[in-house]
C-alpha cells in the first residue's frame, strides 16, 4: 500500500468538495457505511463510491466490519486507516523533550519523552531526530509516511534566519537554522510555533478549554509566557513576540539592567526567580524551584512567603491581560502554575485585584499540552494538503482526540 | 458632484462634548458640530443626539431619512453578546438607558453603537496614521485612561467588550510595598484628575487642571516638568505592558493628554531604557476628530455591507 499524494490541483473544487466532504464524516463519525456516509454528506450513491474507491485505492480507508441486527443486507463499515498518513508533534522544552506520533485520524499512536540534551544546539536537533526514528520504527511506520510534523519551542521563530530567538533556557538555537536543519534531518519539513502558543491550541482541541473562544493560557514554569487564541486565531503580533509577558514590568524595578534582559517579571517569577529569592530570604540551598514549593507544603515559613509572593505576582500579570484583552477563560499552565495549591492562590489575588473576574481553570493537559497542540497543528496542515480547497478558508474541524494507546 | 442616494450619520459621544457628523455611502464626512454634552444625563443626551443628526441634515440639505445606518461612539464598554453597556462614570443614567432602542425608533435605521476609544482606533487606521498596521493600539489619556486595539486588521473587543479597559491594570505605586510598579492601577497614576494632585502635592499651586500644568511647564515651572516626568514613566510602563502582550506595529497616543508632546516625548524617551526591543508610537494624526471620523468610515462601511448584502439576497431570491 503507498502512502497517499495529494489532489492534482485540477481537480475541480466540486470533486475537492465531495471527497472533503466524505473525509470529514469519517473522520467524526467512523465506523460508517457507504449509505450512511451519502446521507450525511447528501452526495449521491454513485459519487461516493467513486470517493470511497479512490480513498481504498490511496490507502486512506479500509474496511472494518459489517452492520449488524437491521433486516435486509448488511453493509461494509468503514473507517480511516492508521496507514493514511502520520503526524509527528514534537515539545523541544528547556527540561523535557517530548515527540509523539499520530494517524490521519488523530489517533496518539506513541509518545515519548526524556530530559532535553542540555548541550543544547546542534544536539538538541540530534536527539529529537533520534526519538522520531525510534517511535516511526516501533510503530512499523516508515519515515516518509509522517507527511506533517510541527515543533514547539520556547521563543520566537525568527522567519528569515529560521533560528529560534528569546529562547534563553536552551542555549545554542539563536545561531542554527532550526526549521532547515532539523527539516532534512526529519526528512519532511517542520513547522515550528511558539510552545505556548501550542498548548493553548491543544487544552482548545483535548484540554480543558474546548469550545472556548477567548482563551488565554499563562504558563509559569522554568520561565513565564502567555499564549493567547481570541475569535479562534491566535495572537502572534507584528513579529511572532505576542505573549512575551517575562517583560511586563511587574515585581521589580523595570529599569534594572536584569529586568531589561531577562524581563521584569521574570526575573522574580521565573525558576531561577524563585530560587534566588528564596536564597536571598535566607533559605538554605537548593537547585530548583519544585524544592521550594515542597518546602512551603512541609511549613517552611520563608519558602512560603516565597510561593506567595509569587502567586501574588503571577495574579497581577494576569490582571494585566484580563484588563487588556478580556479572555472568556484563562488557563493556569506549567509546571508552577498548573499545581492546584498554586492556582488557589492566584485566584484569591486575583479576585481582589480585578473588577471583573474571569473564570480560571487550570492546565488539564500538564507537560502534554504542547505536544498534543503540535500534532493538532501537524493534523490540519495534513487534512489541509489533502482535502484543503482554496474557495474555503475555514479549516477541517478535529475529532475528539484518542487517548494514546501506547504512551512510554 | 454625484448625487448620493444614501448617508449615514455618526456620532462621538464624550462625557463633556457631543461631536456628530453626517457621511456619505464612504464614510467621508460632508457636516459636522460639536456640541457640550447635555449635563442632565442619559434620556437628554439621547435626544440631543437624535436633535444633532436633524440640525446637521439640514445644513447639509439632505433628508434625515436618507441617513440609512447610524454609529455612536460611548465612552463604555458594550458586552457583545448581551448588549448592556457597562463602565460610564462620565455620563449619569447611561448604563442603565437603552441608547440603542431609542436611536432605533429614532431613525427607523440600523443602528449601532461602539465604545469610543475602538472607534478612534478605527479612524487612525483608516484614514491616519495606522493606516497600513495590522496589530495597533490607540491610547487614549484624558479624565481617564482607555485603550483601542487593532489585532490582525480587525477591531478586538475581548469576551465580554471589556478588552482594552486599561483603567485598572496594575501600574503604579502600591501603598504598602517598596517595589515600584507593584500593585497601584493606572488610571490612578494618569488620569487627569491624579495628574493635578500630583502637582499640588509636590507643592505647585498654581494648577487646578492639565491643561493649567502644561501652560506653567512652558513657563518653566520644575514642579510641572517632574510631575509630567512621573506621569510619562508611568505610561511608558503601560506602553511596555501592552507591547509584552501584543507585539504591536504602532501604538497611537490620543485624547487630551495623550496628543500633548509634551507627555508622549517623554514617553518616547523612556521606552528604550525599559524594553530591549523598539517600540513605535506616535500622536494621533486626526486628534479630537479622531473617534467621530472613525464612527463615520464604521458606518459608511456598515451601510456599503448591508446594501451588498441585500442585493446578493434579491440576486439569490431572483426568478
Amino acid at each position: 500500500m503507498s502512502a497517499p499524494t495529494p489532489s492534482p490541483p485540477i481537480a475541480s473544487v466540486t470533486r475537492q468538495l465531495s471527497r472533503r466532504s466524505v473525509f470529514e464524516a469519517l473522520l467524526h463519525r467512523s465506523p460508517i457505511s457507504r449509505a450512511d456516509l451519502a446521507k450525511v454528506t447528501s452526495l449521491s450513491k454513485q459519487t461516493m463510491s467513486e470517493v470511497i474507491d479512490a480513498f481504498e485505492q490511496q490507502g486512506l480507508v479500509r474496511p472494518v466490519g459489517r452492520t449488524s441486527g437491521n433486516v435486509g443486507r448488511t453493509a461494509v463499515l468503514y473507517e480511516l486507516s492508521p496507514d493514511g498518513g502520520h503526524v509527528l508533534g514534537i515539545d523541544l522544552g528547556a527540561r523535557r523533550l517530548t515527540v509523539a506520533l499520530a494517524d490521519i485520524a488523530g489517533r496518539v499512536l506513541a509518545e515519548v519523552d526524556e530530559a532535553t540534551d542540555s548541550r543544547g544546539g546542534a544536539w538538541a536537533l540530534d536527539q529529537i531526530a533520534r526519538l522520531s526514528d525510534r517511535l516511526a520504527r516501533d510503530n512499523h511506520t516508515h519515515p516518509s509516511r509522517i507527511r506533517s510534523i510541527v515543533m514547539a519551542t520556547p521563543g520566537v521563530v525568527n522567519p528569515k534566519s529560521g533560528a529560534i530567538e528569546m529562547a534563553p533556557n536552551i542555549t545554542g538555537l539563536d545561531h542554527l537554522n532550526v526549521v532547515g536543519l532539523l527539516g532534512e534531518k526529519l526528512g519532511t519539513p517542520v513547522v515550528l510555533e511558539n510552545d505556548i502558543n501550542l498548548a493553548v491550541l491543544g487544552e482548545i482541541w483535548h484540554g480543558c478549554a474546548q469550545n472556548v473562544d477567548n482563551v488565554a493560557f499563562l504558563a509559569l514554569g522554568s520561565g513565564v509566557g502567555l499564549g493567547l487564541y481570541v475569535n479562534g486565531r491566535l495572537v502572534r503580533g507584528e513579529n511572532g513576540a505576542a505573549g512575551e509577558i517575562g517583560y511586563l514590568p511587574i515585581g521589580g524595578d523595570p529599569l534594572q539592567a536584569e529586568s531589561r534582559l531577562q524581563g521584569c517579571l521574570e526575573y522574580q517569577i521565573g525558576a531561577t526567580g524563585v530560587v534566588r529569592r528564596y536564597r536571598e530570604a535566607g533559605g538554605s540551598d537548593i537547585d530548583s524551584e519544585r524544592q521550594v514549593f515542597e518546602r512551603a507544603q512541609a511549613g517552611d515559613p520563608i519558602a512560603s512567603d516565597v510561593v506567595d509572593e509569587t502567586a501574588r505576582l503571577t495574579a497581577l500579570a494576569a490582571a494585566a491581560v484580563i484588563a487588556t484583552v478580556d479572555p472568556q477563560l484563562l488557563v493556569l499552565g506549567g509546571s508552577v502554575g498548573a499545581r492546584p495549591d498554586f492556582a488557589d492562590k492566584v485566584a484569591r489575588v486575583l479576585l481582589q485585584l480585578s473588577a471583573r473576574p474571569v473564570e480560571i481553570r487550570t492546565s488539564t493537559l500538564g507537560r502534554r499540552a504542547g505536544v498534543v497542540g503540535a500534532l493538532s497543528v501537524a493534523l490540519r496542515r495534513l487534512h489541509d494538503e489533502f482535502f484543503g480547497v482554496a474557495e474555503l478558508a475555514t479549516a477541517l474541524p478535529l475529532p475528539p482526540p484518542a487517548h494514546p494507546s501506547a504512551r512510554q | 458632484m454625484t448625487r448620493e442616494t444614501a448617508y449615514c450619520f455618526a456620532a462621538d459621544l464624550g462625557g463633556t462634548k457631543l461631536a456628530a457628523a453626517i457621511a456619505d455611502a464612504h464614510g467621508q464626512i460632508v457636516a459636522e458640530l460639536t456640541e457640550p454634552t447635555d449635563p442632565r444625563g442619559a434620556a437628554h443626551v439621547a435626544e440631543q443626539i437624535a436633535a444633532c443628526a436633524h440640525k446637521l441634515a439640514q445644513t447639509a440639505g439632505i433628508d434625515i431619512t436618507r441617513a440609512r445606518h447610524v454609529m455612536v461612539g460611548i465612552p463604555g464598554a458594550i458586552d457583545p453578546r448581551t448588549g448592556r453597556v457597562s463602565l460610564i462614570p462620565n455620563i449619569a443614567g447611561l448604563e442603565d438607558f437603552d441608547v440603542l432602542g431609542f436611536l432605533r425608533d429614532r431613525f427607523g435605521t440600523d443602528v449601532a453603537i461602539e465604545n469610543d476609544v475602538n472607534l478612534a482606533m478605527l479612524g487612525e487606521h483608516a484614514l491616519g496614521c495606522a493606516n497600513h498596521c495590522r496589530n495597533a493600539a490607540f491610547l487614549s489619556l484624558g479624565t481617564g485612561a482607555g485603550l483601542g486595539l487593532l489585532i490582525d486588521d480587525k477591531l478586538f473587543r475581548g469576551a465580554r467588550g471589556s478588552a482594552g479597559e486599561i483603567a485598572d491594570l496594575p501600574i503604579g505605586r502600591d501603598p504598602t510595598s517598596q517595589i515600584p510598579s507593584a500593585s497601584g492601577t493606572f488610571e490612578l497614576e494618569v488620569g487627569s484628575l491624579a495628574i493635578v494632585d500630583r502637582y499640588q502635592r509636590q507643592g505647585g499651586t498654581a494648577a487646578t487642571t492639565v491643561r493649567d500644568i502644561f501652560r506653567l511647564l512652558e513657563q518653566g515651572d520644575e514642579v510641572a516638568a517632574s510631575v509630567l516626568d512621573t506621569t510619562a514613566h508611568w505610561v511608558a510602563l503601560a506602553v511596555v505592558t501592552l507591547q509584552s502582550l501584543l507585539d504591536l506595529e504602532l501604538i497611537v497616543f490620543g485624547g487630551s493628554i495623550g496628543v500633548r508632546p509634551e507627555l508622549y516625548e517623554r514617553v518616547r524617551r523612556a521606552l528604550p531604557a525599559l524594553f530591549s526591543r523598539p517600540i513605535t508610537i506616535a500622536p494621533s494624526r486626526l486628534g479630537d476628530r479622531a473617534g467621530l471620523i472613525g464612527a463615520a468610515w464604521a458606518a459608511g462601511q456598515a451601510l456599503r455591507q448591508n446594501r451588498d448584502h441585500s442585493r446578493d439576497s434579491r440576486q439569490a431570491s431572483g426568478p
